[in-house]
């Protein structure tokens, strides 16, 4: 895996990273599969949600504070802030593409 | 303002794409890309979207006149955000860069979706342009360099991640989208 911004976080970035990864690869094929219906599917992902939060909820606290600090130490917070302002991209954006037809 | 566009497909189902993509740095192909961090995620209970926003950090030389003429130094940032959605086997990935942001801004969007065959489609483009009130020579100088080291990186990152999925697939042929390790 690749580094953290500093030296300190790696180890938690890596704790982080590995806890994440294997609640992933267990969570990504039943979410497509569980296409059947609206509500299986929300139950799905509200178990899974909550599965995350009680595995990872944890160690990304501890990893999350450290690279919000190196994040500062860099001179990064107010380029990010700026990037945020400018394009929050709190939902997934439409795209369009040659292999979809245009809606439009 | 550059345009930079393309696609094809990666012969892995769109699953076992998305889970290689954290997977994909460090990478011998893309050694410019030295850090990675998360600094935001979220992992919707309703719909079961998976936002994260991230932080790659790329160490790459750039000539002595970007240097001189807009300081900073091999250090450059990007801010990445990405969305799994397993229920439409959507994939998005928008990128932006966070150093020389005063000067020019290099948006890039990345989509992967199913493609027949039990392959994945892989759909990249990629704006360049420069933010006004640069001496034009100048601007267009800068411009064309982002454009052309852009190119460059995203033909490295097409052969780095084909390794990382063959890499990572190559023995699980016949067994579900898991890794083990």
């Amino acid at each position: 895996m690749a580094h953290s911004l500093t030296a300190d976080c790696t180890p938690l970035k890596i704790e982080y990273d590995s806890c994440f990864n294997s609640w992933f690869e267990g969570y990504l094929e039943p979410a497509v599969s569980a296409a059947a219906s609206p509500e299986q599917r929300a139950k799905y992902s509200k178990e899974k949600a909550e599965e995350y939060e009680r595995k990872c909820g944890k160690i990304w606290a501890s990893y999350r504070d450290c690279v919000q600090k190196a994040v500062k130490e860099k001179g990064l917070n107010e380029l990010l802030d700026q990037a945020r302002k400018e394009n929050p991209l709190k939902e997934q954006p439409a795209i369009s593409s040659p292999s979809q037809s245009s809606s439009s | 303002m550059h345009y930079f566009s393309q696609s094809f497909n990666y012969d892995h189902s769109w699953a076992r794409v998305v889970i290689g993509m954290w997977h994909k740095y460090p990478n011998p192909h893309c050694s410019h890309v030295v850090t990675v961090d998360v600094v935001d995620r979220t992992v919707d209970p309703r719909t079961g979207i998976i936002r994260t926003e991230r932080i790659l950090g790329c160490k790459q030389r750039a000539p002595i006149w970007i240097v001189k003429l807009f300081g900073g130094s091999e250090d450059a940032f990007v801010r990445e955000i990405s969305f799994v959605d397993p229920s439409t086997q959507t994939t998005t990935i928008s990128s932006v860069n966070l150093s020389l942001s005063q000067f020019a801004t290099c948006n890039e969007m990345i989509r992967y979706s199913p493609a027949p065959g039990g392959r994945t489609a892989f759909h990249q483009t990629a704006e360049i342009e420069t933010r006004m009130n640069m001496w034009r020579s100048a601007a267009d100088k800068l411009e064309n360099w982002l454009a052309l080291r852009f190119e460059q990186n995203a033909q490295l990152g097409k052969v780095g991640f084909t390794d990382v999925l063959r890499q990572l697939w190559e023995d699980a042929k016949d067994k579900p989208a898991h890794v083990s390790a």
